[in-house]
């Protein structure tokens, strides 16, 4: 039981899985904080952009946050254990 | 990246940088807004009756001044999308018999909405205006001054309306 609580919170990926999710999350951000920026700009409402900025940082938890099966695609190859050798 | 806590520790920490920049385009915008706006006109400041008394009790040896003014401006172009609310104030500057330079608010008022920045005020001042030795031949000019607050960014104060001429203080009520 304690050990199935442990991996949920650990929520752990594989390697290749967090080399995707540092590239989503930085063109996601940087994306969205543009495009929040020029919306906001042409209504000329600051509420138009903290609100898109909003949606789009909690759209992006979900997608980055939890350890979704495809970032798990590529699971670590271990080496066989190598017995004593004299 | 591997667990689900420096996950969410890379994420905030690119998420506060991105908003700080944010920050920093909105409150540049609404600088190179303003740098670009024509200056307010249309705008003016007129002193109907001024009258000078006594105080009232504990201020009977201090001259008061009562001032009725009209002010009449139109503040919307200040509202840009990083505005807040605008400040304004009317202030008399004048320089008293010695020698004294004053600058006293008379009347001010916080607009918050765009809707609200046509400005038509009649009436009398807000505040006490006296001077601690005399009005006499004095005289001054009054000017309705705004003072744009953002959101995010720099204050702006400027000139809405003046009365550009001196007006002069009557001599005293003497039994006031």
């Amino acid at each position: 039981m304690s050990s199935f609580l442990q991996e949920l919170t650990e929520g752990k990926i594989d390697f290749v899985g967090q080399q995707q999710v540092e590239l989503i999350s930085r063109v996601w951000l940087i994306g969205s904080t543009i495009l929040s920026f020029v919306l906001g700009f042409a209504a000329q409402n600051l509420q138009v952009t903290f609100g898109f900025f909003g949606v789009s940082t909690l759209l992006l938890a979900l997608i980055v946050l939890p350890p979704w099966p495809m970032f798990n695609r590529h699971p670590t190859q271990w080496l066989a254990v190598r017995s004593k050798s004299d | 990246m591997h667990t689900l806590f420096s996950r969410i520790n890379n994420t905030s920490a690119l998420l506060s940088s991105c908003v700080m920049g944010l920050l920093a385009a909105i409150a540049i915008s609404s600088i190179l807004i303003q740098f670009f706006e024509s200056p307010i006109e249309g705008g003016s400041v007129l002193v109907k009756k001024v009258k000078i008394t006594h105080g009232r009790g504990r201020q009977y040896k201090y001259e008061h001044a009562h001032v009725d003014f009209e002010v009449d401006a139109d503040l919307s172009s200040l509202f840009n999308w990083n505005t807040k609310q605008l400040f304004l104030y009317v202030d008399a500057e004048y320089t008293n018999a010695r020698g004294v330079k004053n600058a006293v608010v008379i009347w001010d008022r916080i607009v918050r909405r765009k809707a609200d920045a046509k400005i038509h005020y009649a009436g009398k001042q807000k505040y006490h205006f006296k001077d601690t030795n005399t009005f006499r031949d004095a005289q001054a000019i009054y000017t309705l001054r705004y003072n744009v607050m953002p959101h995010v960014g720099a204050l702006v104060y400027g000139v809405a309306a003046s009365t550009n001429a001196s007006v002069p203080f009557p001599p005293m009520v003497n039994n006031a």
